[in-house]
């Protein structure tokens, strides 16, 4: 019985509170390497609501681009603890390549929803080769639910011919998964909970060999 | 008897709750604004809120969890279609609809994976708590983090105009004080009852010298002593004192952490200039949440009373159970809260 009682507190905190919808472009540099990856994060009404809470300085009724851009800053100041919630790494490799803190970042609000626009470089512009790369988004600690848009979730931008990114669906078979699952389900509960990781999405980098 | 009433009592008010729920979830049209995304990223003047691909797990739990998680996330839209629906005519009908709305969102909010309700059945089985007594300190900790979900909101956006981050900050910062308030109480209950077990023993020992002078049949004499000590304990353990302080300390504890999903709720009803609805649907999700925790803490004490049972009598068997339930809850509940506290002082979130 303590153990069904640990069971389910192994995964507490484990309530999503946000969710985020991910448009990714892949920006390819002129010497057909990945540059960086520029991302539009769209979130729930809820959360809208709670970011622009109070940000209407002057009470006219709309927030201008001068009235969000604080907001903007605290948004991607703030994402460096948490790795960008974005993993870049070559297929098939474990470690994870750094990314530089965000450039050109805005937020757009249309009244209903808010949507977080900034580009994220890589600290060393990454030739995708034949083995290709993989970037995951996601929050390990599941409080934010990223989902990758049902349309157009990712495309590539700049001069990167042969090259096509696309959004891998999930195997739940793949005795990879079941190993994740398995390696982190007890160590949850802690600060360094990867409760999350069973719900990344991952985009997947191919070139054609040249 | 009771035990099993109160579980069938929770479940078909769960079933119920669906079944308002059911026709109502027919009716939502899925919102407009969910089309296909603009070509172009940048701003464009009439912006479509672009539709996330369902989230999926992985692993053999993957299923239920993408369950949990998807559920929540529609029926969070659901909510915020309906509180803005209340702005719509047919209010009476909305607000009873918003009210079944959250009152569900509350019971699968609390059945995915948390920690209050983890906190209260480690608490309840730690304790010689009854089921009456499970349910109430259930309903009380519901209540009150409902209220405070209320109060913050209240006293910080519409007294003191603070912004949304700055409503954040106060829901993390009494995050910490509740989890570290919640290791304190594990941490007394632990302490409380060693010195119980040890003081017993002691006085099971010197019982045992003054009665028999044979040690080494000592496994026997035990066993004979503790037919009477055994029924005075379980007589004082029955009864046992309602002890306010323990529970105004667990149901503070728990409670004093405003409900982020109650939050949310509330900010989003009064940028609707519709803070009364909030107000409605945080005490429905608490009942609702309230709910789905007395469920979980009777079937805590519903494993506890078979434990028991499978002794078949055994005063020493019983005697054990009582002992392992009650440091092992304590434990219990002393690894989530200092977890959690350590947890609660990472970084400051983004979002």
């Amino acid at each position: 019985m303590a153990a069904a009682v640990a069971g389910c507190a192994s995964s507490a905190g484990a309530h999503p509170h946000v969710w985020a919808t991910v448009r990714s472009e892949i920006v390819f540099g002129p010497d057909h390497k990945i540059t960086g990856i520029r991302h539009a994060w769209t979130f729930d009404e809820f959360y809208t609501a709670m970011a622009v809470q109070g940000l209407d300085a002057n009470g006219d009724g709309v927030y201008s681009k001068e009235e969000l851009e604080p907001l903007a800053k605290v948004n991607v100041d703030s994402l460096k603890e948490f790795a960008y919630f974005t993993f870049v790494r070559m297929d098939g490799d474990e470690k994870f390549l750094p990314l530089t803190p965000p450039v050109d970042y805005w937020v757009d609000y249309d009244d209903t929803v808010l949507t977080l626009h900034f580009t994220l470089p890589l600290q060393t512009p990454l030739d995708p080769g034949s083995k290709g790369v993989t970037v995951d988004v996601y929050d390990p600690s599941f409080f934010v639910a990223f989902g990758f848009a049902e349309k157009a979730p990712v495309k590539i931008t700049g001069s990167a011919p042969g090259c096509a990114a696309k959004v891998d669906t999930p195997d739940p078979e793949s005795a990879e998964a079941a190993k994740a699952l398995s390696e982190s389900f007890f160590s949850q509960l802690g600060p360094g909970s990867d409760y999350g990781s069973q719900f990344a999405q991952t985009v997947m980098v191919t070139c054609d060999a040249p | 008897m009771r035990r099993a009433a109160g579980l069938a009592l929770g479940l078909a008010v769960a079933m119920l709750a669906t079944l308002i729920i059911s026709p109502a979830v027919a009716q939502t049209a899925p919102p407009s604004a969910f089309g296909a995304p603009k070509e172009r990223q940048a701003a464009p003047p009439a912006f479509t809120v672009p539709q996330a691909a369902p989230l999926s797990a992985k692993g053999p739990l993957g299923g239920v969890l993408t369950w949990v998680a998807q559920t929540q996330q529609k029926m969070q839209r659901m909510l915020a279609a309906a509180v803005k629906r209340l702005k719509q005519g047919n209010a009476l009908g909305a607000a009873l609809f918003l009210a079944g709305l959250s009152f569900a969102y509350g019971i699968v909010h609390a059945a995915g994976p948390g920690h209050g309700k983890a906190i209260i059945s480690s608490y309840v089985i730690a304790n010689e708590e009854t089921v009456r007594r499970g349910i109430l300190i259930s309903f009380l900790a519901a209540g009150l983090q409902g209220l405070t979900a209320v109060a913050l909101v209240g006293l910080m956006l519409i007294a003191l105009n603070a912004t949304g981050f700055q409503v954040n900050a106060w829901v993390k910062q009494l995050e910490t004080v509740s989890y570290g308030l919640v290791f304190l109480v594990g941490l007394y209950l632990l302490v409380t009852e060693l010195i119980r077990v040890w003081r017993r023993r002691q006085t099971r020992e010197d019982a045992a010298t003054h009665n028999h002078a044979h040690h080494h049949h000592h496994d026997h004499d035990h066993d004979h002593d503790c037919e009477a000590c055994g029924h005075i304990v379980d007589a004082q353990e029955l009864a046992g004192p309602l002890s306010w302080k323990k529970i105004v300390a667990v149901v503070v504890s728990v409670g004093i952490r405003p409900c982020s999903g109650a939050v949310l709720v509330l900010i989003f009803a009064l940028t609707q200039g519709l803070f009364w609805a909030g107000v409605a649907a945080t005490f429905a999700m608490a009942f609702g949440t309230a709910i789905t925790v007395a469920v979980l803490a009777t079937l805590a004490l519903g494993s506890r009373e078979l434990a028991l049972r499978l002794g078949g009598g055994n005063t020493r068997w019983v005697d054990a159970v009582w002992t392992t339930c009650a440091i092992g809850g304590a434990l219990l509940v002393m690894t989530i809260g200092g977890l959690l506290f350590a947890a609660s002082l990472g970084p400051t979130r983004p979002f």
